[in-house]
């Protein structure tokens, strides 16, 4: 497997990017050619399709987060005139934006329809993102 | 906890003020600000009262201030603000004040008066000479020869010898607007026997009173006859021109005109002598003037406190209630004891118990006072009850985030707030007039704190400047779903949209693992995803924020000595919101779970179940999430309805099987908890009858009036109102989604419309440059005045109303006063 230096990956990506964006048609897709093959045939490298996204990873990471600001940050707020309302504060955020989070995550954790996308997008993503 | 949970302790104080040192223990007491007094002598009248004499004078006095403040004002000078601390003078030494200030007062109207008359003098003087001076040539060379000449009248008036007739002469000055009437009506009524010549001043003069510069017109009017000269002096006293007389001889003239000229010299000195004397009073006043109007402000102020206490002549002394906060009852008493000491005096305080309701007092500081000034706006609590602002410093800035949400727009406004922040202590900032700036000033730690939580919904939404950012690679493989559903490029060349199924094996690879995945900003039907989380995430929002509202209400209970309402009220409540709406939040979450693409042509839709189960029907396409769906549902409905009527009846009929209890023991114990001192302040939710916001409740005698018919009303009201409340509040907190909707909406279209289009002009690097400022400029101006200002007082007025409706109605009444001491504070600036 050769591995070739940074500086000529990012050198090999940029004119592999000025191929395409010269490829790019001014009519509407008809003209499309099959651009040059992409980084990963490039390289020789089998490259493996996206990265997996756990799903226990970042909801252990964000419990353990706000739960240190909201269970843990109150016992160390000085003493003072202040402290209730500091507590409070910090118990507060740390429950709302939590909840938030946690929201947002559930939402798309088991999705019943995928993104409907332009044909040129897909074209444009598959190449480049991948 | 900290002080803002409820108000302080305030108790009612009874002060005795010995007469000797009642003015300086009040003085002192204004100078700290620590209690307000109550109006004693509410029965009688202003004029009335004890010290009405001394606060006529100084509201006298205060006439002469304000006349000298004119005085001054009109000089163009302008009066320095005072330095220093200056307390309420005694009373001995408004006399020596009063003195001054009269004297002062009138030493300025005589200087005045002076300068006014030779002013007029002056002007009279000028005018004179202004009129001698003035060359009517050809009329006066005329006027000796009373030959044939152009000018000499035609008309021969008939009978008498006219060449025995000498002309006269009438010199004058008129005001130039008047000078054509003038010759017009001397032509019309004496033709033929005058000649009038009318000629302008070089140099305008200053009108005497109103200083304003005025070209004024002189005239020689040369006639004969007597009659016509009576027809023209009374023309000229019509148009109140000034009449001069004036010699016919050249040198006569002359020796008139140079001592004009020195007498107006002379008085031009004298009036050079009287203004530099009225500059010196003037001076003298605003030396005098502004510690002066602070101190016999402060006295009106004592005396009018003072006017509020009654007097009790048999202890020589005035004897004053006032409300003062638990925790100062020390400072108060150590000032009454060293003011009087002075007069070897002692003024004491002591507390008494009350009947009313206390005042609230609630102490910020310039953090919290914002904060406290939202929740006060919709109404000052009642004393003692729980208070909403410790809570609300963090969700209000939530709630309006997520309706805001957006990292590039919540920078800014947090940038802006940061800077209004930093800058709070300079003295331009503190002292700038502008109303819309003083507002936006005052709210500078709301505004930094909605900003900051702008910035993380921001970043949860993957929102900045409407444009998404891939912080972590995004969880859908379009690769994957190309590869394996064989989109080549003719295929995909023929179909111009396609959708990616999470169905097909590498597509979908796991959430985002923080916040909405990249790829649906690129997506056509975003909305539809997003519109399904933004609800569901509102209607989660709004349960969560109404449950805690109710168990705020638990703390009111407990304190207010009223346990039976915790499972009478509370418990009923809770079981209502949550066995219905938390259940909804239960199916919305056990379906974000459990049902997932495998199944997703036949997934239930929560909406048909949760219709169905208020309906008790059953939709057989709609399959279940759980086994025993249905039998849980029923429960559930069954158990939310049963507890209206304990919510309904629960509390009054406790209270009436207390009350007939207590009825049959008269001599029986009364409880000594805190309710009984204030009262029963149940008005907190219910709404008891208290109306009057200083009167409490009931009482341990008043309970025999307790009139059912009233109690099972306002249950029946507060079970109403909690019941369709639930529902219609549930559905208030969809605004988070509507509100966050418009806003994305909006800021997408100023993007695409604005930003893109100037982004994609032209391919030489030189013309987009070019023409992407004025674009880039078009840009910033709407997203600063559609987005930031416009969006942003949308969404903090939703924000505010979400707070004060849906969430405060659970358990705040808003029914108290504030407690406003008496204090010199606001006379001081």
């Amino acid at each position: 497997v050769r591995v070739r230096k940074p500086a000529r990956l990012t050198a090999s990506g940029a004119r592999l990017l000025w191929r395409m964006l010269s490829a790019l048609p001014s009519g509407g897709p008809e003209n499309l050619q099959r651009p040059p093959l992409g980084p990963s045939s490039r390289l020789g490298i089998p490259r493996p399709a996206m990265t997996a996204h756990s799903f226990a990873l970042p909801v252990i990471i964000f419990t353990t987060f706000w739960g240190l600001i909201g269970i843990a940050g109150p016992w160390f707020v000085p003493k003072g005139p202040n402290r209730g309302v500091i507590i409070t504060m910090l118990v507060a955020t740390a429950v709302c934006c939590y909840l938030f989070w946690l929201i947002a995550i559930l939402a798309q954790l088991n999705p019943l329809f995928g993104p409907q996308l332009k044909n040129e997008t897909i074209w444009y993503v598959r190449f480049l993102w991948e | 906890m900290g002080s803002m949970f409820r108000s302080e302790e305030v108790a009612l104080v009874q002060l005795f003020l010995p007469t000797a040192a009642a003015y300086t223990c009040v003085s002192q007491l204004g100078e700290l600000g620590l209690v307000e007094f109550r109006d004693l002598n509410a029965s009688v009248s202003a004029f009335q009262r004890r010290f009405v004499v001394d606060v006529r004078r100084c509201e006298e006095l205060e006439k002469t201030f304000t006349f000298l403040q004119e005085e001054v004002r009109r000089a163009g000078l302008v009066l320095p603000r005072p330095e220093g601390r200056l307390p309420a003078p005694p009373p001995r030494d408004l006399l020596r004040i009063q003195e001054e200030t009269e004297r002062l007062a009138q030493e300025l109207r005589d200087v005045r008066g002076n300068q006014q008359s030779l002013r007029v003098q002056l002007h009279q003087l000028q005018l004179h000479a202004a009129v001698l001076g003035q060359g009517h040539g050809p009329q006066l060379a005329t006027a000796h020869t009373y030959g044939a000449s152009e000018r000499t009248p035609l008309l021969q008036a008939p009978g008498g010898p006219h060449q025995d007739l000498r002309v006269n002469f009438v010199a004058g000055a008129v005001e130039p607007h008047k000078a054509p009437a003038l010759e017009r009506l001397l032509w019309r009524a004496c033709r033929g026997f005058l000649i009038a010549s009318f000629s302008e001043l070089e140099r305008p003069l200053e009108h005497p009173v109103t200083g304003e510069p005025a070209t004024w017109m002189t005239f020689l009017i040369s006639y004969w006859g007597e009659q016509i000269g009576q027809k023209i002096r009374k023309i000229t006293d019509c148009f109140h021109c000034h009449v001069f007389p004036f010699l016919e001889q050249e040198e006569a003239r002359r020796a008139a005109l140079q001592q004009l000229q020195q007498q107006s010299q002379e008085m031009q000195e004298v009036l050079g002598e009287t203004e530099r004397f009225l500059s010196q009073v003037l001076g003298r006043v605003q030396q005098l003037l502004p510690p002066a109007q602070v101190q016999v402000r402060k006295m009106k102020a004592v005396y009018l406190a003072l006017n509020q206490c009654s007097v009790s002549t048999t202890h020589k002394c005035l004897i004053a209630e006032a409300w003062c906060a638990t925790r100062d009852l020390p400072a108060l008493q150590e000032a009454l004891r060293d003011s009087s000491a002075e007069e070897g005096v002692s003024a004491v305080a002591h507390r008494i118990p009350s009947r009313d309701m206390p005042p609230t007092l609630i102490r910020t500081n310039r953090f919290t006072a914002s904060f406290q000034g939202i929740v006060d706006s919709y109404g000052v609590g009642r004393y003692q009850e729980v208070n909403p602002a410790p809570y609300t410093i963090i969700t209000f800035p939530f709630l309006f985030a997520v309706m805001f949400g957006d990292v590039g727009h919540g920078l800014l406004m947090f940038l802006f707030a940061l800077a209004m922040v930093l800058a709070e202590n300079r003295p331009a900032v503190k002292a700038a007039q502008n109303e819309i700036w003083q507002t936006f000033f005052g709210g500078r730690y709301l505004l930094l704190l909605m900003g900051l939580f702008s910035v993380y919904t921001g970043f949860i939404y993957n929102e900045c400047f409407s444009r998404a950012s891939s912080i972590f690679p995004s969880g859908w493989s379009v690769a994957a779903m190309a590869n394996q559903s064989g989109w080549s490029d003719a295929f995909l060349a023929q179909h111009t949209m396609l959708t990616l199924d999470p169905n097909v094996t590498g597509v979908f690879l796991g959430p985002y693992p923080f916040g909405i995945d990249p790829i649906w900003s690129l997506a056509a039907n975003h909305l539809s995803f997003l519109n399904s989380f933004k609800m569901k995430m509102s209607v989660i929002l709004g349960v969560v924020h109404m449950a805690f509202g109710v168990v705020l209400g638990v703390f009111n209970h407990m304190h207010f000595g009223q346990r039976h309402r915790l499972l009478l009220e509370t418990l009923p409540e809770l079981t209502f919101l949550l066995g219905l709406f938390g259940y909804l939040v239960f199916l919305v979450i056990y379906k974000w779970l459990h049902v997932s693409a495998a199944s997703a042509a036949s997934a239930p839709s929560i909406l048909i179940h949760f219709i169905n189960m208020f309906l008790f029907s059953h939709s057989p396409t709609n399959r279940p999430l759980y086994p025993q769906q249905e039998v849980v549902q029923a429960m559930l409905v069954v158990l939310a309805l049963a507890m209206v009527p304990v919510l309904l009846l629960g509390t009054p009929l406790h209270l009436l099987c207390r009350h007939r209890r207590r009825r049959r023991r008269p001599t029986g114990r009364k409880q000594e908890d805190k309710a009984g001192l204030l009262g029963l302040p149940d008005a907190s939710v219910n709404g008891w009858g208290s109306d009057e916001e200083k009167a409490g409740g009931l009482e341990d005698e008043q309970e025999a009036e307790l009139v059912p018919s009233e109690v099972f009303m306002h249950q029946a009201i507060h079970t109403i109102e909690f019941c369709l409340g639930c529902i219609s509040n549930t559905a208030s907190y969809l605004r988070l989604w509507a509100l966050s909707l418009a806003h994305a909406q909006l800021s997408e279209v100023l993007w695409a419309m604005v930003m893109r289009i100037g982004l994609g002009l032209g391919r030489e690097v030189g013309v987009a440059a070019v023409v992407l400022v004025p674009i880039f400029a078009a840009f910033a101006v709407m997203t600063v005045a559609i987005l930031l200002v416009m969006e942003g007082l949308s969404a903090f007025l939703h924000a505010l109303r979400l707070h004060w409706v849906e969430f405060q109605n659970k358990f705040y009444s808003g029914t108290g006063y504030k407690l406003s001491p008496f204090t010199f504070a606001a006379t001081d600036d």
